[in-house]
């Protein structure tokens, strides 16, 4: 029953049966009272013009019998004694009333009048069920047609009730033909005012859901094209190291296919935390964190890095520097612009990291003395796979993009500035802990 | 055979420039656009290997220009940009073919052949001259049907000189194509390498211009 049809077509037809009924009783409860006052005119009419002929004639000019009309006419004398009796057959009351009276008789309702005159008493009666039948083809008649109408009212309300619901099945065989790669909107066309905001809201949806496909299309589209570049390096390698005419071309084919290999790698591992840090994806929930011990971690996972290419990391943090996050996201965060400021310091310089409190929320500062991003290009290095001229190798490219995303989720603000070395200062202002 | 490679990543630079010196080549690199287009400029090479998405200056901007000097060098271009758009826009620009990357070594190599034997306007694989014959895939010389074991460098000064018979080659032209611009020139390495070409193909097969250089004579 589910169906707006249905549910019309039978409330509808129902609610008709009912009125139709409800007319039939009322008709019937009308006419009743109608025919009522008129035969009770009658009945009294009847006697007072017996009354007339009984007293202008002898006892034995007895009127005719009236026979189709059910009335029974009954005289009797003033001394109590029935002197006629228009239809002896019938079963009534031996007794004579005086003006208007119901009478329950053994073959049903009886009404009478009777008549007080000089020389007795004239009654006039009439069965009951004269005037219920007459009532009850009246109702009939107004019943009847109504309910035989009821089959066409059905037939009516399917057609009215399909045509306005012919903008919604427009409505679904347009929302039929979308998928990810037809987002149209859906065409306005002339739509009732109940439908339009459905579709209105539909529309919002489908611009929102095109908007993520082409996001999450040109993502892969990029990652793609940033693969080709490692994985050119691991194919030449390889195919090097077969053609390697000597052990040791063979030795430096094997060394360069690793290198290309863990680059590849890394690109990888960054796409998956890019992808993990998308705000969309709330798996952890944030929570007040010491924001030094992420920053303490994160120095930690560079330390190779760093020792590798002679950098010195230099981290000073305020104690209990709490921030509302997720520790492991942090951790990546501050990683991530460590490993940078690391690649890009020029050797036997030095790296540093601060973790402030202040009184707006907590501070991150991560410097170097590199060679820093140009003003111009400081809103493009967050883009991702965004690369600067002849930077460092090895780098994905997506650095500051997870370092962006991973801040958006904390809702803190990651601006670049100089850093008094002349390199790249990175400020991540945190709001404060409620 | 001195070949420019144009790219800016240095892990396939350096394993292009490997495999393509182990091919006997001589290859200079540079990473920039705006240092390949003035690398063109200035100096002379057989083939190009041009990678699009550069720092400095696009490559398709530095073909376009070098096209427009009336160079008609063999360009190839090798770059990650796989979309119809970019490779009709390449080839339209200049480009004698177009790679994309990941691409495998031998077929580069291959194209490589086609594009120079195609520029010296020969039609067949092997180069004849005499009854010597030179196979530029294969790496092997014959000399009247008899295989003929060379160095890379004296393989390198045959290619070279059978490349274009009649025309003189200087000194300094041959050593282009012998070395790159970060390797070391010894003295004399050009006549020592003609000198073991004529014992091992004859005394007259490469003759001296004095003051002038090496070449190999018309047939």
């Amino acid at each position: 029953m589910n169906s707006i049809r249905t549910r019309l077509l039978v409330a509808l037809l129902a609610l008709s049966a009912v009125a139709s009924l409800l007319a039939g009783a009322l008709t019937y409860q009308r006419v009743l009272v109608e025919t009522s006052t008129l035969f009770d005119y009658q009945l009294r009419q009847m006697a007072l013009s017996l009354r007339n002929q009984v007293s202008l004639a002898p006892r034995v000019q007895l009127p005719a019998d009236p026979g189709d009309t059910d009335f029974v006419i009954q005289i009797w004398d003033p001394f109590g004694a029935r002197v006629y009796r228009s239809r002896p057959g019938l079963p009534i009351v031996n007794r004579a009333v005086l003006g208007y009276a119901d009478l329950e008789l053994k073959g049903g309702p009886w009404r009478a009048f009777g008549l007080q005159t000089f020389d007795g008493v004239i009654e006039v009666a009439q069965p009951a069920r004269i005037r219920e039948s007459l009532a009850r083809s009246a109702a009939l008649r107004v019943v009847v047609p109504l309910l035989l109408l009821l089959p066409v009212l059905g037939a009516a309300i399917t057609a009215v009730v399909g045509g306005s619901l012919r903008p919604l099945r427009r409505v679904a065989a347009e929302v039929e033909q979308r998928d990810a790669d037809s987002l149209a909107p859906i065409g306005p066309g002339s739509l009732p005012r109940e439908i339009a905001p459905l579709v209105s809201e539909l529309n919002q949806l489908l611009v929102r859901l095109g908007r993520a496909f082409a996001q999450q299309r040109s993502f892969i589209a990029d990652a793609a094209h940033e693969l080709r570049s490692p994985l050119t390096a691991v194919r030449l390698q390889l195919q090097l190291l077969d053609r390697a005419p000597d052990e040791a071309a063979r030795l430096e084919a094997r060394v360069s296919l690793g290198a290309a290999v863990e680059r590849a790698t890394h690109l990888i591992e960054q796409l998956l935390t890019l992808a993990r840090s998308e705000p969309q994806d709330h798996q952890v929930a944030l929570q007040p964190v010491p924001l030094e011990r992420a920053a303490e971690a994160a120095v930690e996972d560079s330390r190779v890095l760093a020792d590798a290419r002679r950098v010195d990391l230099d981290l000073q943090a305020d104690p209990d520097t709490r921030v509302q996050g997720d520790e492991e996201a942090l951790r990546t965060l501050v990683r991530n612009l460590v490993d940078n400021a690391v690649r890009y310091a020029p050797p036997g310089t030095q790296v540093q990291v601060r973790c402030r409190r202040a009184h707006t929320g907590a501070m991150l500062e991560v410097m170097d003395a590199g060679p820093g991003i140009p003003q111009a290009e400081r809103t493009r290095a967050f883009d991702r796979f965004y690369r600067r001229a002849n930077s460092p190798q090895g780098g994905s490219g997506l650095g500051l993009a997870i370092v962006k995303a991973i801040a958006e989720r904390h809702g803190a603000r990651v601006s670049l500035s100089d850093a008094p070395e002349g390199g790249l200062r990175v400020a991540v202002a945190f709001p404060q802990v409620l | 055979m001195r070949v420019l490679v144009v790219e800016d990543d240095q892990m396939i630079a350096n394993g292009l420039l490997t495999a393509l010196r182990q091919d006997g080549y001589a290859v200079e690199w540079t990473g920039d656009g705006a240092a390949a287009a003035a690398a063109l400029h200035t100096s002379q090479f057989d083939l190009v290997l041009l990678d699009l998405g550069l720092p400095g200056r696009d490559g398709l901007d530095v073909l376009r220009e070098f096209r427009r000097r009336g160079n008609a060098t063999p360009v190839i271009i090798v770059t990650a940009r796989d979309e119809r758009r970019d490779r009709v826009r390449g080839l339209d620009g200049g480009a004698d073919d177009y790679i994309v990357k990941p691409f495998d070594l031998d077929e580069l190599a291959a194209r490589m052949r086609s594009l120079l034997r195609r520029a010296a306007g020969r039609i067949e694989r092997c180069m004849r001259h005499g009854g010597v014959k030179l196979d530029p895939a294969a790496h092997t010389v014959e000399c009247s049907g008899v295989p003929v074991v060379l160095s890379a460098h004296e393989y390198a000064v045959l290619e070279a000189l059978l490349q274009r018979p009649g025309a003189i080659l200087s000194r300094a032209q041959l050593e282009d194509r012998l070395y790159g611009w970060d390797q070391p020139v010894e003295s004399n390495a050009v006549e020592v390498y003609v000198h073991g070409l004529r014992r091992k193909l004859g005394r007259d097969f490469i003759y001296t211009v004095r003051g002038a250089g090496y070449f190999v004579p018309k047939q």
